[in-house]
């Protein structure tokens, strides 16, 4: 367990040491989800849910980074090593398959964090907001990366080559960006397109994360302060979902996941 | 080309080194299928502790898929296999920090450079306990930046693997950059990095110069002399030959022999050849040796004849077999010309193997 930890956060190293030598990966996943962040805060709202439509959409914008730093930048860095045979390697290596699926989780996290970090600067530079429960961010960015990461490893799977990658991580992408309740509360979709965003794993870390900045509900339409442990209680349908997902994602990661290149 | 026999061969002769050795890599009845395809058809093979064993074979004979289940990259579809008395799938925690690998190709990340590369496994390494006992004659400095890269200090352990496969002075060279045949040699490095007690050496030459090949077999020979198991698979004879104690002949997914290098070219029969002039020669005119009677061919208005010794009495059969062609000879008045006695080859073996199966 210990040798695990160990060889999984020494592989995260490299994985951020590599992002930073790679200037197309440093745009996808740092720069692109901001530059979105960006284009959809420049569009005048109105208020939203209760609060000022900037802070609301801003505060929805973990959603796109999951899919950019997290979802497609692990589609990618699975399928490329697997096709470069790194996994292979790796796996004849020293580090456990444990090691390392947890040590792309852990630069993923990394990322992740980073983004939501420079996103609180923003918020707060622009709106005067700092986060109201960092603790609950930091479990929605972990619980979103393991959905994440796990649902990436079985696309990856459904991946044949790093080329492809750019259209099997379409369709997740579209949804994510659709269907989650970065702009809007999941509220205003009509009847079952609402619950069907509600089941969605980037549904409910939107809502985490920004229940975590701004100390309200908005797991629900409602937008009224909550204290601390309240956010919690509220928390729970949503932590609940992520969970189910961590199970899907490792059922589907486990059947589609592939540490080679297809014989022949 | 024939070595002369080494130490460790006439130990396992007299059967000094075999006697309560523990076998290292254990395989029985092995078969793996890929789908519809059977890629190794049913075979057993031992190795003891401390030897070199090679898997002859062209491409396609299923020495890879051997390896490779060895390894612990995919199940046996039927058959047992252990490693150091372990299963390399239901076992592989234990018995990963024990073994190095050597892939045939690939599997680094190329932004990485050489030294990273290998600073990398040696921590890994370290992790697992396994600390690196090597140590090169010098340290390369780090802390500056070059080209927006961060360079780091290179410290003596690693310096000391890439000496040991003549990469030092690649050591800030990023791996993409690297030929083929330093890759390898990159590869053996990471392979044997952590003093490993089996060692799987995928093809380790292929796409080296022959300098390279030579610091490879030199890395093998010492390892060996460490007491390393190494299991290695090659479609170079001379390889094979130089390096291996036992051998087996691989082809189509089946073991056709095996044995010490002279064993298995002691079934290829030692050839006598020689020429008379003129082309009335038959069968009949000349005697059979050692039980065998020659092949004849006709050409430039001589005939060349050859004959191939198969006999039990596998060191004295060739000068057994001299003394009546020589009376024969006499007798006739006949003057052998180019007569040549040449001991069968590991080619001959190779190709007679390869040859049958295929027709």
């Amino acid at each position: 367990m210990r040798t695990d930890v160990l060889h999984a956060v020494r592989l995260a190293r490299i994985d951020l040491t590599l992002v930073g030598r790679n200037t197309t990966v440093l745009f996808n996943v740092l720069l692109m989800p901001l530059l979105l962040a960006a284009v959809y805060t420049s569009f005048p709202t109105g208020d939203i849910a209760g609060i000022d439509g900037e802070l609301f959409v801003l505060t929805g914008v973990p959603g796109l980074m999951l899919a950019f730093a997290v979802f497609i930048n692990l589609v990618n860095a699975f399928t490329a090593r697997r096709e470069e045979l790194v996994l292979k390697r790796l796996r004849g290596g020293q580090p456990s398959a444990m090691a390392v699926m947890a040590g792309s989780g852990l630069s993923a996290l990394a990322l992740f964090l980073f983004q939501v970090l420079l996103l609180g600067v923003w918020v707060h530079r622009a709106e005067g907001v700092l986060p109201a429960n960092v603790p609950m961010i930091v479990i929605a960015a972990a619980l979103g990366v393991a959905v994440f990461g796990l649902l990436a490893a079985a696309f990856s799977g459904l991946t044949p080559n790093a080329e492809m990658a750019q259209i099997t991580v379409l369709p997740v992408l579209l949804v994510m960006m659709v269907a989650a309740p970065i702009a809007f509360p999941a509220e205003v979709l009509p009847g079952p397109l609402a619950v069907i965003s509600g089941l969605l794993p980037v549904t409910p870390i939107v809502e985490m994360m920004r229940t975590g900045f701004l100390g309200a509900d908005h797991f629900t339409d409602g937008g009224e302060q909550l204290n601390m442990i309240e956010q919690w209680v509220a928390a729970l349908p949503s932590i609940g979902i992520l969970l189910a997902w961590v199970v899907i994602g490792a059922v589907l990661a486990r059947w589609l996941f592939r540490w080679e290149p297809r014989h022949g | 080309m024939i070595y002369p026999m080494r130490t460790r061969q006439l130990a396992d002769a007299t059967g000094a080194g075999t006697a309560g050795l523990e076998n290292v890599i254990e395989v029985g009845g092995l078969r793996q299928k890929y789908g519809d395809f059977e890629a190794v058809r049913g075979i057993s093979f031992a190795v003891p502790r401390g030897e070199v064993f090679a898997l002859l074979g062209t491409n396609g004979a299923g020495k890879t898929t051997t390896m490779e289940v060895l390894e612990g990259y995919a199940p046996a579809t039927d058959g047992t296999v252990r490693v150091l008395g372990l299963d390399p799938i239901r076992q592989h925690r234990e018995l990963r920090p024990r073994v190095g690998i050597m892939l045939q190709e690939g599997g680094f990340l190329g932004d990485l450079t050489v030294a990273e590369t290998v600073d990398l496994w040696k921590g890994m390494s370290e992790d697992a306990g396994r600390p690196v006992t090597l140590s090169g004659s010098t340290e390369l400095p780090g802390g500056f930046t070059l080209m927006g890269t961060r360079i780091r200090r290179v410290d003596r352990a690693t310096m000391g693997a890439l000496e040991l496969v003549g990469l030092e002075k690649k050591a800030r060279v990023k791996v993409k950059q690297l030929s083929g045949g330093q890759k390898r040699r990159l590869d053996l490095a990471l392979a044997v990095l952590g003093s490993p007690e089996v060692l799987f050496l995928d093809e380790p030459t292929t796409g080296m110069d022959p300098e390279a090949r030579r610091t490879t077999w030199k890395v093998v020979e010492n390892l060996r002399e460490a007491g390393t198991t190494v299991l290695l698979t090659t479609h170079y004879l001379e390889e094979a030959e130089r390096l291996a104690d036992r051998l087996a002949i691989m082809h189509e997914g089946l073991i056709h022999t095996h044995g010490t290098v002279d064993e298995v070219v002691a079934t290829s029969g030692d050839m006598i050849t020689f020429r008379l002039p003129g082309t009335s020669w038959t069968f009949g005119d000349l005697p059979a040796l050692d039980g065998v009677a020659p092949v004849l061919t006709y050409s430039g208005g001589g005939t060349e004849v050859g004959y191939t010794l198969t006999g039990a009495d596998t060191a004295t059969r060739a000068h057994a077999a001299l003394r009546p062609l020589m009376a024969w000879a006499d007798t006739r008045g006949e003057a052998l010309e180019r007569l040549a006695v040449r001991r069968g080859t590991l080619e001959d073996v190779f190709m007679r193997i390869v040859g049958e199966a295929g027709l």
